[in-house]
């Protein structure tokens, strides 16, 4: 690759972040959406806690010895505003593959000399910038609602934690982008996967409470590990040092998962162009 | 001109009618069907069940007797996901209907036929029951079988109260439809104030943890009571009022939510013929 594809590609970059902001921005009623669900969702499952504490200082001792942390409200909002994040970048590159598809403008994108890694990753930097609006709209929530705060320190800890995730959680946002061009709706699949990372990753427990089988299913996924971290990180004053093992494994899976979604996402790009399949929906 | 009660009858065929047509076009998608019936599992009983067990003391949901009065927190959760059944039956399907209707084009010939416009929502809240009673019972057979509830002999109350939660649940279809029509793009909207609906109706917990002037908007709502009802029959649990009490308020809130919802949807209606907007999307 040349200096000047390079030097194409990132403007090519730029340009698809620009545009998937400007269709984001004329439906108003997502922008809401991103100011709702982070304090909402969280935010029923602190009732729920409370309801299941029952005011008994002997089940938020067992919360304690489980999870940590007394911080029940904290738990709680960084969980599921990690899950929010994770559905975004996990279900966003093979979602706006399937939005051009239907629109019939996937065909004309692919005839560009831009690289695929535009294609596919291009819409995610735009879908980043909300990522880091929720983790801040939870951030004010937590402080304001429930007097959690949460220092530069922490949060610089935990922007390391989310860097080294990264790899991981984009390269299974290819896969699903692979296997949207090789099947189409994948809707069902999408779902089945998300209440999957529900069941076992831990966005409202901590992952001990779980049976052995379901545990070990638990430390095989990339999002167990960024969830336990940046609860770490953010509620337990934990160092990165402290949480270095789990970032060894999270970036070891990034790699591993990044070079099994190039070859699938190479591989079904063949299929769907051999095929005259890219326009098909 | 038709006597009252042949244009009954004949409404009432025709209400039919379209919630067959509802249930044929759901049967075709059928893993979408098959997801929409295991959604409530991952989504709100599994992450439930462990939270629980975060506070558990003994293994025993010592906190949940303190709220709720019973420490069958599987139980208690399992019939929370009937009332998200019956708010997805008022809310998503016609909603959902609605918007293929408008999408599709289909919705202005429909209403130039000689039935009424409220036949309409209610053949899609029909279909929307039809299609929660059936999720029900299989999730009830899920429950007996993987989590050992033992519900279903108690559950005889449940027919009673879900009958008249009905009325309910026809009228928030009604006012949902009404905003779909003003709205267009109404998705946010809808997913929303389902989740205030079930989370106030008590679904995922006690609402006497709810604030106190938040708790008055959770009396106003009928599944409330039918939920509680079904509790205090399958679980003892202590109910919200005397029971003959709970059994008025449920009657009156859903004649109230019928009422309300339908002068919305008649007023909106009007509205949309004197502006000619009908098929627009």
């Amino acid at each position: 690759m040349s200096l000047a594809d390079l030097r194409g590609d990132v403007r090519a970059f730029g340009a698809a972040t620009i545009k998937e902001w400007r269709i984001l921005r004329r439906y108003k009623g997502s922008l809401l959406s991103f100011v709702f669900w982070p304090i909402a969702l969280p935010l029923a499952y602190v009732f729920q806690a409370h309801a299941f504490s029952g005011g008994r200082a002997d089940t938020a001792a067992a919360f304690a010895a489980r999870t940590g942390t007394n911080e029940v409200a904290g738990f709680l909002f960084v969980g599921w505003a990690t899950y929010m994040w994770l559905s975004i970048i996990l279900w966003g590159p093979g979602t706006s593959l399937r939005t051009e598809q239907v629109r019939g403008s996937l065909e004309a994108i692919f005839l560009t000399p831009a690289s695929r890694l535009v294609v596919l990753f291009g819409p995610a930097i735009s879908q980043l910038v909300w990522a880091i609006w929720i983790f801040a709209v939870v951030g004010v929530a937590l402080w304001l609602g429930f007097g959690v705060s949460i220092g530069p320190l922490e949060a610089a800890r935990a922007l390391g934690v989310i860097l080294v995730g990264i790899p991981a959680l984009y390269a299974i946002g290819a896969l699903f982008a692979a296997v949207v061009l090789r099947f189409g709706e994948v809707s069902a699949l999408v779902q089945g996967v998300r209440g999957l990372f529900t069941a076992v990753c831990g966005m409202s427990f901590p992952i001990v409470v779980l049976p052995d089988l379901a545990q070990r299913v638990a430390l095989s996924l990339p999002p167990t590990y960024l969830i336990a971290d940046l609860r770490a990180v953010l509620l337990t004053g934990a160092g990165i040092g402290q949480v270095a093992g789990d970032l060894l494994i999270l970036a070891a899976m990034g790699g591993l998962l990044a070079v099994l979604a190039a070859y699938a996402f190479r591989r079904t790009e063949q299929y769907a162009r051999r095929g005259g399949r890219l326009a098909q929906y | 001109m038709d006597r009252p009660m042949d244009e009954i009858r004949n409404e009432w065929r025709a209400a039919r009618a379209i919630a067959r047509k509802e249930l044929l076009v759901f049967r075709r998608y059928r893993l979408n069907a098959v997801n929409q019936v295991l959604q409530p599992l991952y989504q709100t009983l599994i992450p439930g069940v462990l939270l629980g067990a975060t506070f558990a003391v003994g293994g025993e949901a010592l906190g949940l007797a303190e709220t709720a009065g019973t420490t069958d927190l599987t139980g208690y959760l399992f019939l929370g996901m009937l009332a998200l059944n019956l708010g997805s039956a008022g809310f998503w399907a016609v909603a959902y209907s609605l918007k293929m209707e408008l999408d599709a084009g289909t919705l202005e010939p429909g209403w130039l036929t000689p039935t009424r416009r409220e036949t309409f929502v209610i053949g899609m809240t029909l279909a929307g029951l039809v299609f929660a009673l059936l999720a029900t019972a299989i999730l009830l057979a899920i429950g007996t079988w993987f989590f050992g509830a033992q519900l279903a002999p108690r559950l005889v109350v449940a027919i009673p109260a879900l009958a008249v939660a009905s009325i309910g649940v026809l009228g928030i279809g009604y006012l949902i439809g009404a905003i779909v029509l003003r709205m267009r793009e109404g998705n946010f909207f809808v997913d929303a104030t389902d989740f205030i609906f079930v989370a106030l109706s008590g679904a995922a917990f006690p609402i006497v943890v709810l604030p106190e002037a938040v708790r008055w908007i959770s009396y106003l709502l009928p599944t409330t009571y039918a939920l509680d009802l079904m509790r205090v029959a399958a679980l003892d649990t202590r109910p919200l009022l005397a029971v003959p009490l709970e059994w008025v308020a449920m009657a009156l809130t859903s004649v109230a939510l019928v009422a309300v919802g339908r002068a919305a949807w008649l007023s909106t209606e009007h509205r949309m013929r004197m502006l000619g907007t009908i098929g627009q999307h």
